[in-house]
């Protein structure tokens, strides 16, 4: 399935075919119109929580523009229908957010890969990296493994949890 | 969009054979035993569990 949501530098964006959504998570009060007008589509529980198929363009700018913050705006993803949009549209990014107009809206810059050294533990890996052991090289994307930090483990290099049969402290 | 950039591999991890675990990249290291944190470009951490200097390698792995 193609993904719908993304991480800039202004917070997340979510497209359907003819508008973007976007949300800035910082400047959000949690006035709650979005999800109590439209749960389809903005439902905090779900991850990502803005579905962009889960109702109509025009329904969904009507509650985007329900917004009483900055923290929703939208935008007409043909560029040349977003400069004459009227002021009626409240929360079209050139009234919410103007500095959206014409960016680029750069990707987020790629997140460190996660290592944490657990306590007398393994060392717990999570993001996106490369793993290269026994001769062999893999991609992990988005997700999490752990190395054994103690040397008993009968699946090296990788943590089995013998480190607390084996009383490793470290 | 381009989803390829979001998946893209932030750091090269290195089980060296009978040594190490090597990583170098885009990282954040935590220590939650000793409780520091730190962001080097690369690092060596011991895996065999006999470095006098854990979480890094001190090469004693090569000692009998």
């Amino acid at each position: 399935m193609e993904r719908n949501d993304s991480q800039f530098s202004g917070g997340r964006r979510y497209k359907n075919d003819d508008i973007t959504v976007y949300w800035k998570p910082s400047a959000c009060v949690h006035a709650s119109y979005c999800y109590r007008e439209l749960l389809e589509v903005f439902d905090p529980s779900r991850r990502p929580w803005v579905d962009m198929n889960g109702s109509t363009t025009e329904k969904i700018i009507e509650v985007v523009n329900l917004c009483p913050t900055e923290a929703l705006s939208w935008k007409w993803n043909d560029e040349s229908k977003n400069d004459s949009v009227g002021s009626d549209q409240l929360n079209h990014i050139k009234f919410r957010r103007p500095e959206l107009m014409n960016s680029n809206e750069q990707e987020t810059k790629e997140q460190p890969v996660s290592v944490k050294i657990m306590a007398d533990g393994p060392i717990v890996l999570k993001g996106n990296f490369t793993l290269s052991y026994n001769g062999t090289k893999k991609e992990i994307h988005d997700s999490m493994i752990s190395i054994c930090r103690c040397g008993v483990s009968d699946h090296m290099p990788f943590c089995d949890g013998q480190h607390r049969k084996a009383g490793f402290v470290g | 969009m381009d989803d390829s950039k979001e998946n893209k591999s932030q750091a090269i991890i290195e089980v060296i054979d009978f040594g190490p675990l090597k990583i170098s990249g885009n990282f954040l290291l935590k220590d939650l035993k000793r409780g520091n944190e730190e962001s080097p470009v690369e690092v060596k951490l011991c895996i065999c569990g006999k470095s006098g200097n854990k979480p890094y390698c001190d090469e004693s792995h090569k000692n009998k």
